[in-house]
């Protein structure tokens, strides 16, 4: 594949760039378009004639969406704390160390991950119910570890066993315990894996849908993918409003994916794993 | 937790420990929900009618109903006799008698004499009826006691007001049913709901929708995804920005892109509808999300725009571990770019395509977020995909017990798609790279 690039590709790739990207770009317009602009004579122009920044305003006046923002940020940022850790000693242990059964562990881990979550839904839901966790941080975290755990156990594993172990042998020899062995010579070594595993499980929690829409519907503890969806009223979509606020939200993690991006893609790739 | 004594844990021991915590929550948080989902499938639950609201393996009595309700009747039957002369009033207090005798008996195991005088004083302050004293379980002779005496009073008391005896006679059969709705029936059906399932037609549209779905959208994703591949896997300038640009669908949540595709896709103001419509793929804009082909067509187009780039890039990775040197000798010995490809390309991804594929069948077999929010299965049900079906059985309908037996079809369905992918795969996707 050493083929000379021509122009031609490159228009190619410029055109296949913009057909990916020309959503966003829209989108972006349609947050920018005043009401007058979005529906009817012009909705079709690219060119916006009286651009304003009014439905970012309204979005945070008008709606609880800072809340949302809120919301999102503290689930998602717990359940990864909370998944990182217990799957670090989990995954250290399967790379690491040798005893029986990893196989079948690992096996389980995998099965777990492909679990439709709709599956667990109603035992998940009388549950909370009954122990009055809806509406709370919790009631969301806890379900929320069904993938957040077996995406990080996985992730962490593949990681973990690319880092050499005659390290841990060495260190051994030396006389080294094996909780000298895991804090002097193997976490130093470990921290990119457990940093993009991190973000990968941090933007599944963030993303999640179906258990923040059934588990958590008052209007104080939604999370953002709920509360955009539920802009909507009976009869009117506030589409200027819907479009600032996906704006703002696929910024920050365009920009993570702009810094992170080959960390991103080795995680992704590094074990076939699902989004 | 310092490990400077002297008794240090084994290598072995240390595995197991280090294990432990997580697999105990994994088979708390996720497989036991879905055994318990099987199980609440047996189950005739709604979350909308107190006396069904959870798991009833015996008959019972929910003693905060039936505290409240019974004076009410006794009331009842007291001010009739009151107004009533000669021998209805005879009647009627007969009828007080029984329904006495018959609260008697019920208060004769102390269980439930013990617990009226607290829920009774309970209800008299306002307060919550804690949940452990609500119900309480009855013998199957008890139960039986109950409604025959129920059904004998209120027999008496409809003929009487058939005969124009009383002066209430709409209160009559309100403060019964009242107190037959206090007793709890116990709620297993067993397999009726897979039973029904068997022969609904809207279960078998659902389950085609999401194969429909699934099959196609898998199929269009590998074929762009191995091209997109292939396009980033050569050198070129802006290679980083191209690959941080496929990344982005990917990154955003699936909600959130349904919310810009419907946008786009809207009849009045939608501008991929009006590009469709100027192109002559469509006659009418509003056809992309009202008509039944155009809204599966509209979902499965959100779909490839979202997942191409994982798929994509799983397929990168792929190619990245083929030896350059393969393509070299093949040059030499004069093979053509296309032999190459479906020579080396093709069969070195193999495996690689099998992971990517086997993910993505799974991850859109239960496809919900997307068509949730961008159609909601309509127009009539055309894009109702299986997941869907339960969430409306459950959430809408409030039927618990139905809409787990949805659920648990789709969890078997996901358990047959890989146990056949698995097979074709072997055992390449556990294996144990460091051979410990």
């Amino acid at each position: 594949m050493r083929k000379h690039t021509g122009p031609l590709f490159y228009v190619g790739l410029l055109l296949f760039v913009f057909l990916v990207m020309f959503p966003f770009l829209w989108i972006l317009l349609a947050a920018l378009k005043p009401p007058a602009e979005l529906f009817g004579e012009r909705a079709f122009h690219f060119i916006i004639q009286n651009p304003s920044f009014d439905n970012f305003v309204r979005v945070f006046t008008e709606r609880p969406f800072a809340r949302y923002l809120w919301n999102s940020t503290v689930v998602a940022t717990l359940t990864t704390l909370y998944s990182i850790t217990i799957a670090s000693f989990a995954a250290y242990a399967i790379a690491w160390l040798s005893f029986r059964g990893k196989a079948i562990i690992l096996g389980v881990v995998l099965a777990v991950s492909m679990f439709p979550q709709i599956a667990t839904l109603s035992p998940i839901f009388m549950f909370m119910q009954s122990m009055g966790l809806t509406n709370s941080y919790i009631g969301l975290i806890i379900p929320y570890t069904t993938f957040a755990l077996p995406l990080a156990i996985w992730n962490l594993t593949i990681f973990f066993r690319k880092i050499p172990s005659d390290l841990g042998e060495a260190a051994k020899v030396d006389g080294a315990s094996i909780w000298q062995t895991m804090t002097k010579v193997f976490f130093p070594l470990a921290m990119p894996g457990v940093f993009t595993t991190a973000i990968l499980v941090f933007i599944a929690a963030w993303n999640e849908f179906l258990f923040a829409l059934t588990l958590n519907t008052q209007e104080a503890m939604k999370t953002v993918p709920v509360g955009i969806v539920m802009f909507q009223g009976m009869f009117t979509i506030p589409w200027g409003e819907i479009s600032a606020a996906s704006i703002i939200v696929t910024i920050p993690l365009v920009v993570m994916v702009l810094i992170f991006q080959r960390r991103i893609i080795s995680g992704l790739t590094s074990g076939a794993v699902k989004e | 937790m310092n490990r400077s004594t002297k008794r240090s844990l084994s290598e072995k021991q240390m595995g197991y420990l280090l294990i432990f915590p997580a697999l105990l929550i994994i088979l708390v948080i996720a497989i036991w929900p879905v055994m318990r989902s099987f199980w609440i499938s047996l189950h005739d639950i709604r979350l909308n009618d107190p006396t069904k609201s959870e798991i009833h393996s015996s008959y019972g009595l929910d003693m905060e109903r039936y505290v409240s309700t019974l004076p009410n009747l006794l009331r009842y039957v007291k001010r009739e006799a009151d107004s009533a002369q000669g021998s209805s009033k005879e009647k009627l207090n007969a009828l007080q008698a029984q329904i006495e005798q018959m609260n008697t008996s019920l208060n004769q195991t102390g269980e439930v004499a013990s617990r009226y005088q607290m829920i009774d004083q309970l209800l008299l302050d306002f307060k919550p009826v804690p949940i452990e004293l609500k119900y309480v379980s009855l013998s199957n002779e008890q139960t039986e006691s109950i409604k025959t005496s129920l059904a004998e009073v209120r027999a008496v008391l409809l003929q009487m007001s058939e005969q124009k005896l009383l002066s209430k006679p709409e209160g009559a059969l309100g403060v019964i049913q009242g107190i037959e709705a206090s007793i709890i029936e116990p709620n297993f059906v067993g397999f009726t709901y897979y039973k029904k399932f068997l022969t609904d037609a809207r279960m078998w549209g659902a389950l085609y929708n999401t194969a429909f779905f699934t099959v196609i959208s898998v199929a269009i994703e590998l074929v762009l995804g191995i091209l997109i591949a292939l396009l980033i896997n050569r050198p070129f300038r802006g290679r980083s920005l191209v690959r941080a640009t496929v990344l982005i669908p990917w990154a955003i949540p699936t909600v959130i892109s349904a919310m810009m595709w419907k946008f786009l896709y809207d009849g009045q103001n939608g501008i991929v509808a009006y590009l469709f419509e100027q192109a002559g793929l469509i006659s009418d804009m509003g056809m992309l999300l009202t008509t039944k082909a155009g809204a599966m067509f509209s979902v499965i187009l959100a779909d490839v725009w979202k997942t191409t780039p994982f798929m994509a890039l799983l397929l990168f990775a792929g190619l990245q571990t083929i030896p350059q040197s393969l393509y070299e000798a093949a040059s030499v010995d004069g093979a053509t770019r296309t032999q190459q490809f479906f020579r080396i390309t093709l069969p070195m991804l193999k495996s690689t395509i099998l992971v990517a594929l086997l993910f993505r069948t799974l991850d859109a077999f239960r496809v919900f977020d997307l068509i949730y929010t961008l159609t909601g299965g309509a127009p009539g049900n055309s894009t109702e995909t299986i997941s869907i079906y339960a969430y409306k059985t459950m959430f809408a309908q409030m039927s618990f017990g139905e809409g787990s037996a949805l659920a648990v079809i789709v969890f078997l369905c996901v358990v047959l798609i890989s146990i056949g992918y698995v097979k074709i795969l072997g055992a390449d996707l556990l294996s144990d790279g460091s051979g410990k």
